[in-house]
């Protein structure tokens, strides 16, 4: 056993919670090492000086003032324990005097018997169409076009327009992914 | 065997509630407090008195306020039993609270610079009372000897870092076992450990001057 390892178990040489062997080693140590033989004297004597303070005695009053304050306490703890229950006994009669006006309010609808219920004329009208129909292009507009295709293929093919665009960046995506 | 039973719980009857409350352990006195019964906060007050005002004293060093201290402790205590965990160790509990109260207290006066001074000045005029340890059939030399060696070690004591000092007192005074100090300190055994040992060397050193 070094030095070092002489000072790490310290602690548990002088709590006596050493193992056995670990024990007969620290003690063979300290027979060999005069520098660890001195600092294990000297704190086992500075533990001895702290264990053997004389004990502190309590003031002749304490008991006395302790009574007076647990008194104290004690009627503290009553008077809110008192005042709990009353705010308790207050809330459980509020709560029950709203139940019973409810019960007599519903007793009392239900006595008067069921009435046909009244309801205001309602006023149906027809919603306005959000398209407004397609009319047929005038025949100058029809004529209009070089190809020779009439404006329904056009106009048809310009509404698939959005849909195509989102297909081909779609398939742009699973290209690149 | 029956009769030795019946012996021996007569025996029981025969005692005052009083002297049965001191036969139980600290566990079976909280139950018999929360249970009703007044005369058991009684007991555990005597029971721990003395040990946290030692306790409290050498960790702060102001007897007046330790004494203070130890009656905030048993007030808290009376408030609050019926919240204390019955699984765990009661004298635990009450040093951890007491242990609390000690170190808010250091942190109050190096807050406060004028509350140390006052405490400082007060353990002055604490000079002129006489120590109740002393045997006053000794001789007077060795009163002083008692006297000036009980002073050295107090102070060798106070000059623990806080955290160092609270470990050292609960392990050397108190006789705490390193679990229930870790649960008191609120620190890991390592720490505990650690300090523990910090603070022996430390002692030590400070007071090997005035022993050689």
């Amino acid at each position: 056993m070094d030095c070092h390892e002489f000072c790490d178990k310290h602690l548990a040489f002088v709590d006596d919670t050493l193992a056995g062997i670990e024990l007969v080693r620290m003690q063979r140590h300290i027979a060999e090492c005069d520098s660890c033989a001195k600092h294990d004297a000297k704190i086992r004597r500075a533990l001895l000086l702290f264990r053997n303070l004389p004990s502190i005695e309590l003031s002749a009053d304490f008991s006395q003032r302790l009574e007076v304050r647990l008194r104290e306490c004690h009627t503290e703890q009553l008077a809110s324990t008192q005042r709990n229950l009353r705010f308790g006994a207050f809330a459980a009669t509020l709560a029950s005097l709203v139940m019973v006006g409810y019960i007599a309010t519903t007793l009392y609808d239900h006595a008067n018997g069921p009435r046909d219920v009244l309801m205001p004329p309602v006023v149906a009208t027809v919603p306005e169409s959000e398209f407004t129909p397609i009319t047929t292009s005038a025949p100058a507009i029809v004529a209009s076009v070089s190809a020779g295709l009439t404006i329904w293929p056009a106009a048809l093919f310009a509404e698939q327009v959005p849909v195509t665009f989102a297909h081909s960046k779609l398939e742009l995506a699973n290209y690149t992914r | 065997m029956a009769d030795i039973v019946r012996k021996q719980i007569v025996a029981v009857e025969g005692l005052t509630v009083r002297e049965r409350l001191q036969a139980m352990d600290d566990s079976a006195v909280v139950t018999a407090f929360l249970g009703g019964e007044e005369r058991a906060f009684s007991e555990l007050v005597t029971r721990y008195q003395t040990r946290l005002l030692n306790f409290v004293y050498r960790t702060i060093g102001d007897r007046e306020k330790a004494e203070d201290l130890v009656q905030e402790v048993f007030i808290r205590v009376y408030r609050h039993l019926h919240r204390f965990d019955r699984s765990k160790k009661f004298s635990t509990w009450v040093y951890t609270i007491a242990s609390n109260l000690a170190k808010n207290e250091l942190r109050n006066r190096s807050r406060n610079p004028l509350v140390l001074f006052q405490t400082v000045q007060k353990n002055f005029q604490d000079e002129d009372r006489p120590l109740q340890f002393e045997d006053t059939t000794s001789r007077p030399d060795d009163m002083y000897r008692k006297r000036h060696l009980r002073e050295i070690v107090e102070e060798s004591v106070a000059k623990l870092p806080e955290h160092h000092r609270n470990v050292f007192i609960l392990r050397e005074l108190e006789g705490k076992s390193y679990e229930e100090i870790a649960e008191i300190t609120e620190c890991n055994l390592g720490t505990v450990k650690s300090r523990l040992n910090r603070a022996r060397n430390s002692f030590a050193e400070i007071i090997a001057p005035y022993v050689d």
